[in-house]
Order: C-alpha cells, then sequence, then structure tokens
C-alpha cells in the first residue's frame, strides 16, 4: 500500500507543481496572482481536446499521440496567457495593486462562461493513452499512465529549470524578476520578457491541463478552479516567487493529501482540511512559505 | 456565471405572454437543471413535460391553454431557491414539475409551501424531501408529492441484492454528502447490517473531486478484505471511482453498486468500459419493461428522436399526467389543485400512483441493472 500511495501523491503533486510554476513566474516579475490561471490550464486542455476530435487519425492512441496533445494543450495555453496580458493586464501595470487583481478574476469568469455557453455544460470524454492497464510491482499496481504523467511533469519541470539557468532569456527573465526598472535601464526589453513569461507559465499551466485530463478521462468548463486554487495554496505554501519553492508546495500538498485521505480512518473527507491547515501553521511559522524570499515586499 | 438563463426564460416568458393573443394561458412549471453534470437528464424530463402538455393542447382537454415553463436550477440547491420564488411569483403557474435533485427539492420545497404551490418532484429520493413538512416548524400546508419511491426503500433493495444474490458478506461505503448521496450511503448501511453483513469503512468524498486513488489504495488495502464498494452518488464520482478502482486492479469479483444517481449514458463517457459489470439500483423499472409505457415511449421518440430518450423521462410525463387529472377535476387554481393532488389515483405508465399523508408515492418498485459498456446500456438483473 506505501508504494502505491507514494505513486498517487507524487503524481497529483506533480501535476500541482506544474499549475504552480504557472502562479510563481507571473508573481516573479509582475507582482501579482494571475487569477485567470486556472482557466488557461482548462483552455489548455479543451485545446488538446479539440485537436483530438479534429484528427484523431493522425493523432493515434500511443505515447506519440499523447505528446502531440501535450504540445497543442500547451501552445494553446500559452498564447491565451499571452493574449491575456496583452489585453487585461498590461495596461494595468502602474495601476494601484488591487485593479490587475480584479481584471484577472474577470479574466477567470469571462473565460469560463464562454466554453460554459460556446462548448458544453458538461464533462466531456477525453482521450487517454493506450496502455494504461496496471502492473503488478511490490504490491502496487503501477499504471502507465501514471508514470508517463509523472514522467512528462518532472520533464517539464527539468527543462524550466535549464530555460532560467542557462539561456538569455532565462537571463533576462531573473533580471526582470529582481527589479524590472533597472532591467530596463540595462536594454532588457521588458515586454517582451514579460509576454514570454505569460507563455511559458500558461504553457506548463496548459500541460497540467492536459495530463488531469489524461490522468482522469474527463475535462469539463469548471475543471480548472479547484486544482488551480489548490496549485496557487502550493505556491504560497513553497514561498511564492519562488520556482523551487513551487515545485516543493506542489508535491508536499500532494502528500498531505494523500496521507488525509489514505491513512486517517474517515479522512477523505477530511483531506481539504488537513492540507489548508498544514498550510496555515507553515504559513504562522515562515509568513514568505517555506523557500520565499525574506525581504518578500517589492514595491 | 454571472447571467442566469432561467431568468432570461423568465423575462422571455414575460414578454411572450405581455403581446400575444389573449387566449387564457395556465402554466405548469419545470423546474430542473437544465445545464451542467445533471443537465442531460434535467432535459430529458423538460421533453417529457413539454410533451405531454402539446399532447393535452392538441387533444383540447382543457377550455384554456397549457404551458410548460422550464426554469434551470444547475442542481444547486442555492439556484433551486431562487427559481422557486421566481415561480411562486408568477400567477398563472398551477403547479410544478422538480426538482431532480434531493438537495434542490428540500429548501425548495419550503418556498413553495408558503406561495403556495403543490410541487412533484419526478425524481428526488431523500426521504427528507416529504418528511420535513411533518416537521411543527414548516410554514404552509403540505405541498411537496414524489412519484419516485424513497432511498431507503432503493437502499433495503441494494443490499439484499448484495448479500443474497452476489453472496458479499463485507462492503465498503462511500457517499459524496449531498442529501441524495450520503442519504443511499445511510439506509444502505442500516439494511446491510441488519442482514448480518459487514460495513468496513465509511467515507465522504466531495462533488467535484476527481482524485480517489488514495482513498480506494486504503480501501483495497484494508485488513477486513471488503469483497465490494457501495457508492451514493452522482455519476461524474462514479465514472471516475470506477476508472480510478479499474486502474489500482480493483476487478472482478470486487463489485461496485450505485444507485439511479449515476445510472445514465453519460456515466460512460467519464468511466469507459471501466463501468462494465458495475450495478446500479433504480427506482421503477426500465422504461422498456413497464407495460404502461410503450405508447410514451412510441410518441417521445417520434416528438424527440430515437436517442433522446433519457432514464427518468418517464417520471415526468407522469407527473405532468397527475397534475392534468388533478386539474380536471379543479380548474385552474393552485389551491384547488392542490387539494386534488391529495385524492390522486392515477393510473399511468408507472402502474398505480397514490400518495400518502406525506406525499410519497405508494408504488414503490425498485429494481437492479448492470452497466453493459459495448453499446453504453444498463440491462435489468434479477
Amino acid at each position: 500500500m506505501l508504494v502505491q500511495q507514494l505513486l498517487n501523491a507524487l503524481t497529483l503533486g506533480a501535476i500541482y507543481a506544474l499549475i504552480a510554476l504557472g502562479y510563481t513566474l507571473v508573481y516573479g516579475i509582475l507582482a501579482m496572482i494571475n487569477f485567470a490561471h486556472s482557466e488557461v490550464l482548462m483552455l489548455g486542455a479543451f485545446a488538446a481536446w479539440a485537436l483530438a476530435g479534429w484528427a484523431p487519425a493522425a493523432l493515434g492512441s500511443g505515447l506519440w499521440g499523447a505528446a502531440g496533445l501535450l504540445a497543442a494543450g500547451m501552445l494553446g495555453a500559452g498564447l491565451v496567457n499571452v493574449l491575456i496580458e496583452r489585453l487585461a493586464y498590461r495596461r494595468l501595470r502602474r495601476a494601484p495593486r488591487l485593479a490587475p487583481l480584479i481584471s484577472a478574476i474577470g479574466v477567470s469568469i469571462v473565460l469560463q462562461n464562454a466554453v460554459f455557453l460556446w462548448v458544453s455544460t458538461q464533462s466531456l470524454a477525453f482521450p487517454q493513452p493506450a496502455g494504461t492497464s496496471a502492473v503488478s510491482f511490490l504490491g502496487a499496481s503501477i499504471n502507465g499512465l501514471q508514470l508517463a504523467i509523472l514522467g512528462a511533469a518532472l520533464g517539464l519541470m527539468i527543462l524550466l529549470h535549464l530555460f532560467i539557468a542557462r539561456t538569455r532569456m532565462g537571463r533576462a527573465m531573473r533580471a526582470c524578476a529582481d527589479d524590472l526598472e533597472a532591467a530596463k535601464l540595462m536594454g532588457v526589453n521588458a515586454d517582451f520578457v514579460i509576454a514570454v513569461t505569460f507563455f511559458v507559465g500558461g504553457a506548463l499551466g496548459g500541460a497540467a491541463g492536459v495530463l488531469y485530463g489524461m490522468n482522469y478521462g474527463s475535462i469539463k468548463y469548471n475543471m480548472g478552479f479547484l486544482p488551480g486554487i489548490k496549485a496557487f495554496t502550493a505556491a504560497v505554501l513553497g514561498g511564492i516567487g519562488s520556482v523551487r519553492g513551487a515545485v516543493l508546495g506542489g508535491f508536499l500538498l500532494g502528500f498531505l493529501e494523500v496521507l488525509a485521505a489514505g491513512y486517517i480512518p474517515n479522512g477523505a473527507q477530511w483531506r481539504d482540511v488537513v492540507a489548508f491547515a498544514a498550510l496555515i501553521l507553515v504559513l504562522l511559522a515562515r509568513p514568505s512559505g517555506l523557500l520565499g524570499e525574506r525581504a518578500a515586499q517589492k514595491v | 456565471m454571472s447571467f442566469s438563463r432561467s431568468r432570461a426564460f423568465f423575462f422571455a416568458a414575460v414578454a411572450l405572454s405581455a403581446c400575444g393573443p389573449k387566449e387564457k394561458v395556465v402554466k405548469i412549471a419545470v423546474a430542473v437543471p437544465l445545464t451542467g453534470d445533471m443537465g442531460t437528464e434535467g432535459q430529458g424530463i423538460r421533453r417529457a413535460v413539454e410533451l405531454a402538455v402539446e399532447q393535452a393542447n392538441a387533444a383540447k382537454r382543457f377550455p384554456y391553454k397549457l404551458a410548460a415553463a422550464p426554469y434551470d436550477d444547475r442542481a444547486d440547491p442555492k439556484e433551486a431557491v431562487n427559481v422557486a420564488n421566481l415561480i411562486a411569483s408568477d400567477r398563472q403557474v398551477v403547479a410544478v414539475i422538480g426538482p431532480y435533485n434531493s438537495g434542490c427539492a428540500i429548501p425548495a420545497g419550503k418556498v413553495y409551501a408558503r406561495a403556495p404551490v403543490a410541487m412533484i418532484s419526478p425524481t428526488a429520493t431523500n426521504p427528507e424531501v416529504t418528511v420535513q413538512q411533518l416537521s411543527k416548524d414548516w410554514i404552509g400546508p403540505r405541498v411537496v408529492f414524489r412519484v419516485a419511491p424513497t432511498d431507503d426503500v432503493q437502499s433495503a433493495y441494494a443490499a439484499e441484492y448484495i448479500f443474497r444474490r452476489l453472496g458479499k458478506r463485507r462492503m465498503a461505503v462511500l457517499h459524496d454528502k449531498t442529501p441524495y448521496g450520503q442519504g443511499l450511503a445511510e439506509q444502505f448501511q442500516k439494511a446491510f447490517g441488519a442482514l448480518g453483513g459487514r460495513i468496513l469503512s465509511v467515507d465522504g468524498i466531495s462533488v467535484g473531486d476527481k482524485d480517489f486513488k488514495a482513498l480506494l489504495t486504503r480501501i483495497k488495502a484494508d485488513s477486513g478484505r471488503p469483497e465490494g464498494l457501495y457508492f451514493g452518488g452522482l455519476y461524474a464520482e462514479a465514472g471516475l471511482l470506477l476508472k480510478q478502482m479499474r486502474e489500482l486492479g480493483l476487478d472482478d469479483p470486487f463489485v461496485f453498486v450505485s444507485g439511479d444517481g449515476a445510472k445514465t449514458p453519460t456515466l460512460f463517457d467519464v468511466s469507459g468500459d471501466a463501468a462494465d459489470g458495475a450495478y446500479f439500483s433504480i427506482f421503477g423499472v426500465p422504461v422498456e419493461e413497464l407495460p404502461g409505457a410503450g405508447r410514451f415511449v412510441a410518441d417521445y421518440k417520434a416528438r424527440w428522436g430515437a436517442q433522446s430518450l433519457k432514464p427518468f423521462d418517464h417520471f415526468g410525463y407522469e407527473a405532468a399526467q397527475i397534475i392534468f387529472d388533478a386539474l380536471e377535476r379543479s380548474g385552474p387554481d393552485r389551491e384547488r389543485v392542490l387539494a386534488q393532488l391529495r385524492q390522486t389515483r392515477h393510473q399511468g405508465v408507472l402502474g398505480l400512483t397514490v400518495f400518502d399523508e406525506k406525499g410519497d408515492t405508494l408504488n414503490k418498485i425498485v429494481s437492479m441493472t448492470r452497466a453493459r459498456a459495448k453499446d453504453r446500456s444498463f440491462q435489468m438483473v434479477r
């Protein structure tokens, strides 16, 4: 049972971590919470779903098909996120803090209702790659899908790390996160860097949406809300603005939820209580999160 | 979700009635979920009631024009109360068919009692829906009726089926913490225990949860070795549970048993083939097995297409016929319709319907069906 629960926690945590990265990247640069991120993840899943409905034969049902869906979801969600930034946030960059926050909530409601009214009000079946049969290993039934999800999520996290640490654009992003004005004075094209950040954050969210859809086999217009709010929590838990913190927070939340549901008798209904109580305790001890910077307040 | 569709319907209805011909119109409100996960079933009930209304108008059964007025409660108790207030304030409405969910029917019933206007739920099965009317805090007359038998009847049948026919002695129980799901689960525990079976664990999940693997892993590892899972809840969670059960290797002979709320073809959209072989108790019998329903099924398919028939449509149709009977005897007046509904003796698609003093039907047939994934159907088993 332990091996199985570990795997459950890792899969769940990996998805939370991917979404949390989207929150934390945007916060790192603009110090704003992109509350539309949960809809970006939903739209990523719907983009992949649309592609699967449009070209089912070209995709096939194996791992390559799944990779195609993942790419479509990432591209769709990344572009949507860039568009949201351009239309709803850019003009508000110097406005009081509440304005972009409310704008983000507005975008979230608009997108959710657009899908609700134009696409479907109900759960839609999402294609799952073949090979989901369970294989027994150390008393756990490992299923190929769970492993693939975990692998894809970890791969994306490593790519993100390399992108931020090793590339020119990554360095520009770090510079903007350190001090946007100073970076501009050094000749960094801040608008472009911010757009790239939104694209990368959105693409990770879209990937999470596709993996979420594959894991549970169905998607719905409001599917982003719950994982979105939990991943936001994970980002805060790890220290919002910190990339490693988002990953740590995501896995931690996954483990807490699985522990509560899996080991406390009658614990399933207490799952969210346990997870969020832990969040409160962590924040009381470390207000800027586990790996957050001490000098948190950005101006 | 800022603008409510039901309100749009309402304004449209007001606008139409203001400029339409002067002919007298009497409305029967249909308050069910028309969108959202339960929308498929709600739309089916709406179509059934509209069919009944069209037939009555075509046969000139009444000296005035009947109209069905659909309202969308989104299976949300708060929205159900909003909708109930709208309906109660429309004086043309003489009776209400709905709500679909027990969670909606309990608070909406209180609103209808104050109006007062009679309400017949086609599908709400939690005992509390009608029992609440006996409380001394109840304001207004008893207005709630239903044509579906209650959860205690359904769960007792499921418990007996699992214990005697399937020979299972140890079960795990899950529910979705709604009045419907929890009610079903609690009644099941009682009945299964009374037969001598053991309930190894009881857990609640939340509507909208997606991940049950941790919980199912624990159930699988339970030292009491459960032989099956009973779930009180709706199809979205049931489908995910089935899928994740199979992924964890909880296969035959481990059984999955649930109630009528999960038994809909949409289940297969969520579960895929994982639902194959799962058991679902239902109230009544499948419409194909009802001797009195052949005419209804033929008319419905002719009016709305062969694929459009949903599992509870004949209950909506029957509720409409019962209201017509009362209307014929009383004339279009809310309170007289209510008084006549209490005297109901209606022989229709469900058989004979007579209401007891709470408003519950005395026609308590329950049966068991088994999911078949290859044609997305549910076969009746004995």
